[in-house]
């Protein structure tokens, strides 16, 4: 790794929010005495990202993933800890910083409503100070990519949520930034949708070497996108490491899938792993993940097989597990 | 100049959004000339048959009247208001990000949007000219009226950082976007900033407590200087009493806005 682009040292975020108790006592009780308590959105997180990296930033809903991203981009000031980008501290909001790096939000819109895309692109060609030429090939480029052509000088607000992500992402990359925060770019996406934008981020990662951190619900956008994962929970990261470890380290079991030629005993099949269904002549069973090439031996030997398919279990699965407290401590390649 | 150019734009492009709902500009300049007729009969009913009302001949009152609701057209009319829903709602974000001053944003989008709204007041009052037929009360004295422009800029450039201390206040409060506050902020503005009625009619006492309020220099200090009503150290008084509350509005709004921001938590994800 060279330089590292974004350096994260012990990141702390608390909020100071307020109880309220329920109804309408609750209410009244609450305009004169307010309890605050402390909400640790990051809590103590450390990680580095080299140039050009793709990575994918994941956990459940509030585990502080919004928040770190926010906190990079020098939205919000940090409890403690120190944050670079670029070589800066995001909360400076150096013009200079802001040139290079850009935020996308999947559930928040930059461009104009009520006007086309187009004039929200004009817009940020000056407030980025981007030369004319250089806008001309980005714009053009960025639009066949997406393949918006026809929808520029269309009003925001009759565009399909598609189409408008589509616009929001160009709008955010028209000054070529070096760094990019995605922050759920497929939510409510199609799948057909979401498979463009997917595809669109990796070959804008390929083409500008910009350094990509993304965070997702989909582990889709994550298994296709991203080499190297961080695993957050509750401010905390989990793992942070390449994305074939995860898999390796917290997929415990492997699926087998059976085609059988005869219609066999299910209690015989039981004793070699757990069926997790069976249906003549499909029958679908895990088993521990080092016995897997043992195990498919066995029924092979012992089973009239037509077709058998060992497979990971799906990265969903392995990823529930991450969080359902399989592992709890950080862990660090 | 390239740091003018992105301002530029922003006006443009605020221009242009303003035009989109010609519905909406069209029932707000109506809204505005109903606010003037209304106010116009009733200084002009209030002031027939006497020779003066609190010391305004029917002239002087009535030209106040006509002249404040243009002040109010370049000085009151303000996009920037919107700032505080983009503080509660989070959407400040997007301008926190980019290279551009938050405040100068603004401060352009105002801008185009007074020019919009400039343009249609003077025609609004020249029909009502044309029409009614009001007697007015003409300035001659070019030194007056260059005073009297000079104190119009100021005013824009106060109320501008006294509205954006309002929408600052969301970062803190940010119940139903900050409109409680806002409203407030109108109604202090409608008895204060001299645009129903001259701030010296008050009884005396008060009339003294406004006139050294910030509020007082929107409308009726402009207005004071056109008619001649007041003397040059008057103005003189005026005018520094103006840049006092500019300054220290100005310097209390930067504070204010290094607060907000290190509370401001970014919502709405």
């Amino acid at each position: 790794m060279s330089d590292p682009v974004i350096q994260v040292v012990h990141l702390k975020k608390y909020y100071s929010v307020h109880e309220k108790e329920p109804g309408l006592a609750g209410s009244i009780k609450s305009l004169f005495s307010r309890k605050y308590h402390d909400v640790k959105a990051v809590d103590d997180i450390s990680f580095e990202i080299g140039e050009g990296e793709l990575v994918g930033f994941i956990g459940p809903n509030g585990a502080g993933k919004t928040t770190t991203l926010k906190c990079l981009s020098g939205l919000l000031y940090p409890t403690d800890g120190k944050v670079e980008v670029l070589g800066f501290a995001p909360w400076d909001r150096k013009p200079e910083f802001q040139k290079q790096f850009a935020l996308v939000m999947g559930q928040k819109n930059q461009l104009w409503w009520d006007l086309p895309p187009m004039e929200t692109f004009i817009l940020n060609k000056e407030i980025y100070e981007v030369p004319e030429k250089q806008y001309k090939e980005t714009l053009d480029k960025l639009v066949k990519l997406l393949d918006v052509k026809d929808i520029l000088k269309i009003q925001v607000r009759k565009l399909s949520l598609g189409q408008r992500m589509k616009c929001e992402l160009i709008a955010a990359l028209l000054h070529n930034p070096k760094v990019l925060f995605l922050d759920e770019p497929t939510i409510g996406l199609d799948v057909v949708m979401q498979k463009v934008m997917r595809d669109f981020i990796k070959q804008y990662n390929r083409q500008f070497k910009s350094t990509i951190m993304l965070t997702s619900h989909y582990m889709g956008d994550v298994k296709e996108l991203c080499r190297r994962v961080i695993i957050i929970d509750k401010g905390e990261i989990l793992f942070d490491g390449k994305l074939q470890d995860v898999i390796d380290r917290f997929a415990r079991n492997k699926i087998l899938t059976i085609v059988f030629s005869k219609d066999i005993d299910q209690r015989k099949l039981a004793e070699l792993g757990e069926v997790r269904h069976y249906q003549f002549p499909e029958a679908r069973m895990t088993v521990r993940r080092d016995q897997a090439a043992e195990k498919a031996a066995e029924l092979l030997e012992k089973f009239p097989v037509a077709d058998l398919v060992i497979e990971e279990p799906p990265i969903d699965a392995i990823i529930r597990e991450v969080f359902t407290g399989k592992m709890k401590k950080k862990t660090k390649e | 100049m390239i740091f003018f150019k992105k301002y530029i734009q922003i006006a443009k492009t605020s221009w242009a959004n303003g035009f989109v709902y010609r519905l909406n500009f069209v029932m707000w300049r109506i809204r505005n000339v109903i606010q003037l007729l209304t106010i116009y009969f009733l200084w002009f009913a209030v002031s027939s048959n006497q020779d003066k009302i609190f010391s305004y001949t029917q002239a002087s009152i009535l030209t106040y009247v006509l002249g404040s609701s243009i002040i109010r057209a370049m000085v009151l009319s303000s996009r920037s208001i919107d700032a505080q829903g983009e503080i509660a709602s989070g959407d400040l974000s997007n301008h926190l990000v980019k290279p551009i001053n938050y405040f100068i944003y603004w401060a352009s989008r105002d801008m185009s949007d007074k020019l919009l709204n400039i343009l249609f007041a003077i025609f609004e009052i020249t029909l009502l000219i044309v029409v009614i037929r009001p007697p007015i009360q003409f300035q001659t004295n070019l030194a007056l009226i260059a005073l009297f422009a000079g104190s119009v800029v100021l005013a824009a450039i106060l109320f501008f950082i006294f509205s954006f201390i309002i929408s600052m206040t969301t970062f803190w409060y940010y119940e139903y976007n900050g409109w409680a506050q806002r409203y407030l902020s109108f109604v202090i503005l409608e008895a204060l900033a001299g645009g129903l009625f001259p701030l010296d009619i008050l009884p005396p006492t008060f009339a003294k407590i406004a006139i050294v309020l910030p509020t007082a220099y929107f409308i009726y200090f402009p207005m004071q200087i056109y008619l001649g009503r007041i003397n040059p150290t008057q103005i003189v008084v005026g005018y520094a009493v103006m840049l006092f509350w500019i300054v220290a509005l100005y310097y209390f709004g930067q504070m204010l806005w290094k607060k907000g921001l290190k509370v401001y938590g970014a919502y709405g994800r």
